[in-house]
Formats: C-alpha cells, structure tokens, sequence
C-alpha cells in the first residue's frame, strides 16, 4: 500500500517545528529507513502514517485513506506500528494474548486470528513460549512479542520504531529476518534506526532528515556515499562504506560482499 | 532536565532573588498577621499594600492576576456568600431573602473571613510563582530539613509530569493497535485495562531505578553533603527574617491585649 505525504507540517504545542514541509511517496512493497540526528523529526514523521499525529498543514494520504478523516482505530487495519519501548505496549498475562490482541481489535474470523498468530509466532521464534507471562521474559524477547503483536495483524504497512536499540547480535538477525519475510509478503516497511549497519543491511531506500526536512532520500547506496551531507545529521556511514571512500573505490559499498567484490 | 509541576516563572526580579526561606517566612507573616491582627481592614490591607505590590515587584502580576481572578475569587466568593447568609449574629437585618437574614455583622464578618482566605490562598500563590520548588527543598534541606522530606516532595511534583508522558505513549501504543478509545463509553471502559497494566508497571520499575540511582549518589550518607548549586542567604534576608517575626509577635500580642 502506497504512503503519500504532500507538503507535511508539524509545530508541537511547545512552539516547537518538527516537521517543516515534507513531501514523500513510499511505494507498495518498498522497505525504507529512516535516519537522522536526535530531534530530526523521525518518530514525528512516522506517527503521522497511522494518525496519532494529525498535520498542521498538508496531508498524508495511505491508500486512499486520508489521515484526518479516519480514526487510530481504523488506520490501525493498515499500518501497524512498532513502538520503540515494549514495556509500553505490552498488559497481557502471556504472549499468546498478547499478540491475539491486535487482530482481535481489528475484527477478523477466528481462523483467521489463528493463523495469522501462528504465522507470527513462527516469524519471531516464540512459538515455544506462548504460555509466558511477557514480563518474564528478558528484554530482547519481549521486544520480539511487541514485533509478533503488530506483525500478527497482517497489515500492509509496518513502521518499527528503533527496532534494534539494546538487542544483542542474535536478535538483531531476527529482527532482519523477520524484515526480509514481510518483503516477500510485499509489505511496505518503514524503519526508524540509528544502527547505520543494520540499515545498509537491509534497506533498499534511505531517508535522512534533518530539522524538519529531508536532507536525502534515495536507493542507500546513494545515500550512504555522502557522507558530507550525512555528517549534517550526525550520520556515519558504516565503517566498511568509509573504509572504501578512503581506499578509493568506484562504488560505494555497503557491506562485506560488496566491498569484498570491490577490492578483489 | 525533565517538566515539573510546578507554577513557578522564570523571571530576573527582587523577590525571586531572596532567599526562599525568607519567601515562607514572608507569606507565612502575611497570612499570620491577617488573620491575628485586631483591626478589622488588616486582610484589605496586606493585600491591596503588600500582595499585589510584591507580584508586580516579581515581575509575575499578569499571572498573579489570571490565577487571582479565575482561581481564589469565585472560591472566596462563595465563601462570604456562605458565611453573610448562615452567620446568626447581629440584629440589623437589611436584607431578607425567604428564611435568611443577613445583618451588617453577619455581612462585615463574612467579608473579613473572605478576604483572610483570599489572602492566605494569593499569599502562597506569589509564593509559588516566584520560588523554584527544588531551590526551596535544596535550602530547606541545607537547614536541617530531613532529605527524605525534601525527597517526597520533589519526587511527586516530578513523578506527575513524567506518568503523564508516559501514558500518553502507552494509549498511542494501544491505538495503534486497534484498541478503540474515542467510541462508545462501554467500548472504552473495556480499553482501561490495556492502559493501566503497562502505566502502573513501569512506574513502580521506575520507583526502583530512581531508588538505586540516588543510593549510588550517597543519598542515604551520614556526612554533610555540598551542593553545586550555592543559594544566598545575605544578611539582608536576615534582617527582613526577623522583622517580620515581630511583626507577627506585635499583631498577636495586639489581638490578646484588645481581646
């Protein structure tokens, strides 16, 4: 499903201009990042797509929803939404509640509900731990409840809000792994992150705003090959894209395989 | 640095120089003297000559005003109403209205006692808008007043905000998934337990964690503790300290001598 924001503004009631005229199409089926400084207006961006932000000026269309006519409740059929802190988001005795939660709200058939909960269950690794009281498990795994939660909701937008924040090397695979399926599902995915490697990895398109704006947006080659530009962002591009900078390479690369393939 | 609940404005003025004690120590003596003072104007007085001058003089009257008017008038209002109509006393009865009398004591009386609200509840909120409450809990602290005192105190008018925050995300979290809390009052009855559970659970990991934060800083230390942050006391405050202990001493005196 497609995302069109047209000429976005946002001013918080502190007097404070978050978002200073943005203007964006994320396509259906695209996998996007978005990067930038503290306080470049990431989350503010994103809380726009399913409404708990409302535009000062402009507008945000999903599909053919417009955001200010259609409630939380109802956009939440369409873009589901990671929170940063799952401690925030997470009130059931056990996972398999917890994540039965979203689809419920959404109104699905029974059947329905079970196999989306099986599917997500299975995509995060929970399936062994259905029966456990969320707040029993470690922090890496109940962010992987909050992940199954909204994925089990088989919307077809999802935005993840600083997934990899305090995960260890394993669970970060996951969450990639979980990342690459709901592409080949054809989900649009749209990722805050500040973890420059995780979002070389796996994003096809980059974003980076800066006060307000969008600094760049382009495939994350491009992007992350300017460094300069990031820099205005407090951005750097992974070690391995600055190693090549320095080296001289053609291209930039972004990760092992290519820069391997540059230097051979 | 975290919002606090708190009035105070930040201005550069006179009164917010003083010492915070000698702020208490003001308003307590306004307030003591209004009520103790045998001559029946005193309450007028103390607000009309010292009150609204000081908050002017604080740079904070705009504020001062709204709260004065929106606040404290409409509450000593109903006060005096109250009192003109069921005070018994007094024989001159002007006015009648079905089986209530009101005098001219029963009126003077209720005005009095209105204005002597009325200046207790602007006195404290002078008080408010031009004293930080952590600079006042620092120096009190620094006087003697135990720090876990100071520590409820400070803690509440922190903790409030921060909740708050905190519970604006977590209905955010909810809505995003679908949880309806604009609809039917049944519908969203239903919806309060998806919001209390994560509220209440991470306020009482957060109690432990402020907990351990401060022990590591030595809260519970037996040795005085310096503080970065000097608050003055000159000798000025002192002098105005005393004199308006006795002030208070000569109005209580005047009300047991006249009594």
């Amino acid at each position: 499903m497609k995302i069109e924001i047209t000429n976005l503004r946002f001013t918080y009631p502190t007097g404070l201009e978050a978002l200073q005229g943005i203007s964006l199409t994320i396509n259906a089926g695209e996998q996007v990042a978005i990067v930038g400084q503290n306080g470049a207006g990431k989350t503010t961006l994103v809380r726009h797509f399913n409404g708990l932000l409302q535009p000062a000026c402009g507008s945000v269309l999903i599909g053919d929803w417009d955001t200010k006519k259609t409630s939380v409740a109802k956009l939440a059929s369409r873009v589901g939404y990671v929170f940063q802190n799952p401690d925030e988001q997470l009130f059931s005795r056990d996972v398999l509640t917890e994540i039965t939660f979203g689809p419920r709200n959404l109104g699905y058939s029974k059947e329905k509900i079970d196999g989306l909960v099986k599917r997500a269950l299975a995509l995060t690794e929970l399936s062994d731990k259905t029966e456990i009281n969320p707040y029993d498990l470690s922090p890496t795994w109940r962010k992987m409840v909050a992940l199954a939660s909204i994925i089990a909701m088989d919307t077809p937008i999802v935005i993840f809000d600083e997934p990899t924040t305090g995960q260890d090397a394993l669970n970060v695979a996951r969450i990639a792994n979980v990342i690459a399926e709901l592409r080949q599902e054809g989900k649009t995915v749209v990722t805050i992150t500040h973890d420059i490697d995780f979002c070389a990895e796996n994003f096809e398109r980059v974003i980076a705003l800066s006060n307000g704006q969008v600094l760049l947006d382009g495939p994350a080659r491009e992007v992350l090959g300017r460094e300069e530009i990031l820099a205005q962002t407090y951005v750097d591009p992974p070690q391995l894209t600055r190693l090549g900078k320095r080296l001289g390479l053609k291209e930039t690369v972004r990760n092992q395989e290519e820069f391997l393939k540059a230097i051979w | 640095m975290h919002e606090r609940l708190s009035f105070h404005m930040k201005r550069n003025s006179v009164i917010h120089r003083l010492n915070p004690l000698t702020k208490l120590v003001l308003i307590l003596a306004l307030i003591l003297i209004s009520f103790t003072s045998p001559w029946y104007w005193t309450p007028h007085f103390v607000l009309l000559l010292a009150i609204i001058p000081l908050s002017a003089l604080g740079g904070v009257f705009p504020e001062f005003f709204k709260t004065a008017t929106r606040l404290i008038l409409p509450a000593a209002s109903f006060l005096f109403l109250m009192q003109a109509f069921f005070q018994p006393i007094g024989e001159d009865v002007i006015f009648k209205f079905y089986f209530l009398d009101i005098t001219q004591e029963s009126l003077m009386f209720a005005f009095r006692n209105a204005m002597r609200v009325f200046v207790m509840v602007s006195a404290f909120t002078l008080f408010l808008l031009t004293t930080h409450p952590s600079e006042l809990m620092s120096d009190l602290t620094r006087r003697g007043l135990p720090p876990q005192f100071a520590y409820v105190i400070i803690s509440t008018l922190q903790i409030l905000p921060q909740m708050q925050a905190k519970a604006q995300t977590i209905i955010a979290a909810q809505r995003s998934r679908g949880l309806d809390t604009e609809s039917t009052f049944f519908k969203r009855a239903g919806s309060v337990v998806p919001l209390v559970g994560p509220l209440v659970f991470g306020s009482l990991v957060e109690v432990e964690e402020r907990a351990i934060a401060i022990e590591a800083r030595g809260f519970t230390s037996k040795h005085s503790k310096t503080s970065l942050h000097e608050i003055p006391d000159p000798s000025f405050d002192k002098v105005i300290r005393w004199v308006l202990l006795a002030l208070v001493i000569l109005s209580i005196a005047a009300n047991l001598w006249l009594a």
